[in-house]
């Protein structure tokens, strides 16, 4: 167990090796690449500003996320009642979805203001889009064969979307759902770094166009690790949840 | 194909279109957000040169970083895949790497690379090649034993058994991260002109924004739409005329 | 190959072992078999599952080092020279769904380094008697079980070796397509004079296709028992119903049956 942890460790000082290494070797300027150290330090200097954007990130991401899966998940199953429905408005879903995400931020900004309202409407939508997709492929992988034993029983389609469907497609939906985490998160900072009044995506922003190459490095930092922490933990839900995979 | 194939999605379709039009025509406050589908569809026509300049700027950015990319991600897939030790060092900080919003250095790169195409290429390569390394390692290796032990009682020695079973193998999992990789390197080039650049359907987004054009700013995203279904139709013909035998999709 | 000394085996195995695992937690697969394979011998062996019989397989294939002496064409062998010298086939068909039924069949020689439109001439002549004439240049996908099965049989022909190994490779095949496969399989191996090895679970294909049955024992894995059969040749399937054929039977299926047993209590053992 701990030869096995050992390994990503030891690469891990290797990269921090390489970056530390790198900076002395051939001198690059740290508005390039700020030593780790000074970026750790800049992360404390800006606590209380750091904190401040995180959590205008988090609630945006958070907010959008809830509202998107609720929406996704909702939709998915509608859809997947009958399949002339799913027939019917796959194509102008997947239509919608083939434009980069990234390009209704400006759609959301003239509609919802520079506020935290424009930011979960995005991150809602891709959220929405990711389960959505994952959801309806979930289900429509479910074996016929159980689907059609449950109808023998006399089971109606709700019940068995219910008792049977939904956990059938949960694997599928749950990476869904792991996937939309990073997503909203990244969705999320993106529109701040377009224009909000709050959140790490504009002190990123900002901290560039002042030329305070620490400050950004250090937003980012802290944008990675909440990723990374929430991200974790929603790995370790999921081998709970999901146990029979 | 059979009316009953295609004519739903088509009346869905249309009633959805006609549904937009009317919504658009319905009086609404200061800005028309959702402006009717017959004013885009004007606006498309009337300024397609201009569109078409900026789409194929855009293409250009995105599809460099992609192809360099895709290529370079595939020879660090390949050699997670091969070399034991730097599979095991650093692949799984790479597969937490893919955690960041690496997106948010896009401010950075524009100031490092400058306002130029190289930034842009820049942002839509490291977009792309994360998935792809992921991809290419994982197919590489999802080869069955037994497939592999038949291989080598043949005496097959290990380029043999990388390129006659491992890497065609990988093949469809790889065009899955290709698929993926070609709609991210659209939007890291889409981002980066954010950040700076003069021409390209990104900064045009944020021009049609600050004066408030919302039929401008839906014609760019319909433009925007063009290029992502262009490209993944590309990559889906290369995938069910070529690379047909795959589980994944 | 008629010119060889038909009496020195082709194979040799004397005390030959194989544990798995390090520590206190080893498993030993087989411990000190002992065969001997004459050229042009048809061998089956059978034996209860989880005995050892596809690691003796990997061990004679050189996919696997083992304890022991291994003599191959008289020379002592160990371990992983024996790759490339043996042909095997495993119980599926591995087919490459990427490749064509006749590109499949010359990937041996392929590996070997032999330009694929040599190796194609020499395949052509050989579907006709493999029963694919006319299917060249489908896909796997396109086949019946029992047409693949055929071509990953026509593989392992083309890659020319004087010892074949087949694990098991009618068993996914249904009862009467198993039986054609059985008749075809003597045939081919009568006219093209090969040694094979061939693993089995079913005690009637082993009478019906061997010249001997070897039977393994419950793991660890060793040799039970090596019965000659002295069923004459060429075989019919009437030959399943004759009383000799029967009294073989009634012996091997105790035999059988005794290891299965026990190996069906070590499962029970195992917490």
């Amino acid at each position: 167990m701990i030869a096995r942890a050992s390994y990503p460790l030891l690469g891990l000082l290797i990269i921090a090796a390489i970056w530390e290494g790198s900076i002395r070797f051939f001198d690059i300027p740290p508005f390039v690449l700020p030593p780790l150290g000074q970026i750790a330090e800049r992360i404390w200097t800006g606590r209380s500003e750091m904190i401040a954007g995180l959590s205008a990130t988090l609630y945006e991401a958070g907010t959008g996320y809830v509202i998107g899966v609720a929406i996704g998940l909702l939709l998915a199953i509608a859809v997947s009642l009958s399949s002339l429905a799913e027939r019917s408005v796959m194509p102008l879903f997947i239509a919608i979805n083939s434009v980069p995400i990234v390009a209704y931020v400006p759609v959301s900004f003239v509609a919802f203001g520079l506020g935290a309202a424009s930011k979960i409407a995005m991150v809602a939508l891709t959220v929405g889009f990711t389960v959505f997709l994952s959801a309806v492929q979930g289900l429509k992988s479910v074996d016929p064969s159980a689907v059609n034993l449950l109808r023998s029983f006399g089971a109606g389609q709700m019940r068995i979307i219910w008792m049977f469907s939904l956990p059938a497609a949960m694997p599928i939906i749950v990476s869904g759902l792991r996937v939309s985490i990073v997503r909203a998160m990244i969705v999320a900072i993106v529109a701040e770094m377009l224009g909000a009044y709050d959140g790490l995506g504009r002190i990123i922003y900002e901290a560039t166009q002042q030329v305070d190459f620490l400050r950004t490095w250090a937003a980012i930092a802290v944008a990675s690790l909440a990723s990374l922490v929430i991200y974790g933990v929603f790995v370790w839900c999921d081998r709970r949840l999901v146990w029979w995979k | 194909m059979k009316p009953s194939v295609w004519l739903p999605p088509l009346l869905v379709t249309a009633l959805f279109l006609v549904c937009w039009e009317i919504f658009g025509h319905l009086p609404m406050g200061r800005v028309k957000v959702v402006p009717p589908v017959s004013a885009i569809a004007m606006d498309i026509i009337h300024n397609h040169q201009l569109l078409l300049r900026a789409m194929l700027h855009t293409l250009t950015e995105a599809m460099v970083g992609f192809a360099a990319g895709a290529a370079f991600g595939f020879l660090m897939g390949v050699l997670f895949a091969e070399v034991r030790i730097l599979e095991r060092m650093f692949f799984p900080v790479f597969i937490i790497s893919q955690t960041i919003p690496v997106v948010a250095f896009g401010a950075l790169v524009v100031i490092w690379f400058g306002n130029g195409m190289l930034s842009k290429v820049v942002i839509a390569f490291y977009l792309t090649f994360f998935p792809v390394t992921v991809h290419t390692h994982r197919g590489l290796l999802s080869v069955e034993q037994q497939r592999i032990d038949l291989l080598r009682s043949f005496a097959a020695s290990r380029w043999t058994l990388f390129w006659r079973l491992r890497l065609p193998f990988a093949l469809p999992t790889i065009m899955t991260s290709l698929i993926l990789g070609s709609s991210l390197s659209l939007v890291g080039a889409i981002v980066g002109e954010w950040f700076g650049d003069t021409k390209g359907l990104g900064i045009m987004l944020v021009q049609a924004m600050y004066v408030e054009n919302m039929v401008r700013l839906w014609s760019i995203i319909v433009a925007c739409g063009v290029i992502g279904v262009g490209l993944y139709a590309v990559l889906r013909f290369v995938q069910t005329r070529w690379i047909w035998w795959g589980n994944e999709t | 190959m008629a010119s060889r000394p038909s009496d020195r085996p082709i194979i040799e195995l004397s005390n030959v072992s194989k544990t798995f695992g390090d520590g206190q937690r080893t498993v030993v697969a087989i411990e000190n078999v002992n065969l001997d394979i004459q050229p042009g011998e048809f061998v089956t062996l059978i034996g209860p599952s989880g005995c050892g019989k596809s690691t003796l397989f990997n061990i004679v294939a050189g996919l696997l080092d083992a304890e022991g002496s291994i003599r191959f064409g008289g020379k002592p062998h160990n371990g992983c020279d024996l790759l490339g010298k043996v042909a095997f086939m495993p119980q599926k068909d591995l087919l490459l769904p990427w490749r064509r039924v006749i590109d499949n069949a010359i990937l041996p020689l392929q590996v070997e380094g032999m330009s694929r439109r040599q190796a194609r001439a020499m395949a052509d002549e050989l579907f006709g008697e493999f029963g694919l004439a006319g299917f060249e240049n489908h896909y796997p996908h396109q086949l019946s079980g029992g047409m693949r099965q055929r071509v990953a049989l026509m593989r392992t022909f083309l890659f020319k070796r004087d010892l074949m190994l087949l694990d098991e490779p009618f068993g996914a095949l249904d009862a009467l397509t198993r039986m054609m496969m059985q008749r075809w399989l003597l045939d081919i191996w009568q006219r093209h004079n090969r040694t094979i090895l061939f693993i089995t679970h079913d005690v009637d294909e082993a009478i019906f296709l061997g010249d001997r049955v070897v039977v393994m024992t419950a793991r660890p894995g060793s040799i039970k028992i090596n019965r000659k059969i002295d069923l004459g040749r060429p075989r019919g399937a009437e030959i399943t119903t004759s009383r000799e054929f029967l009294e073989i039977k009634k012996e091997l299926l105790a035999a059988v049956e005794e290891e299965s047993m026990k190996s069906f209590r070590i499962a029970q053992q195992v917490p």
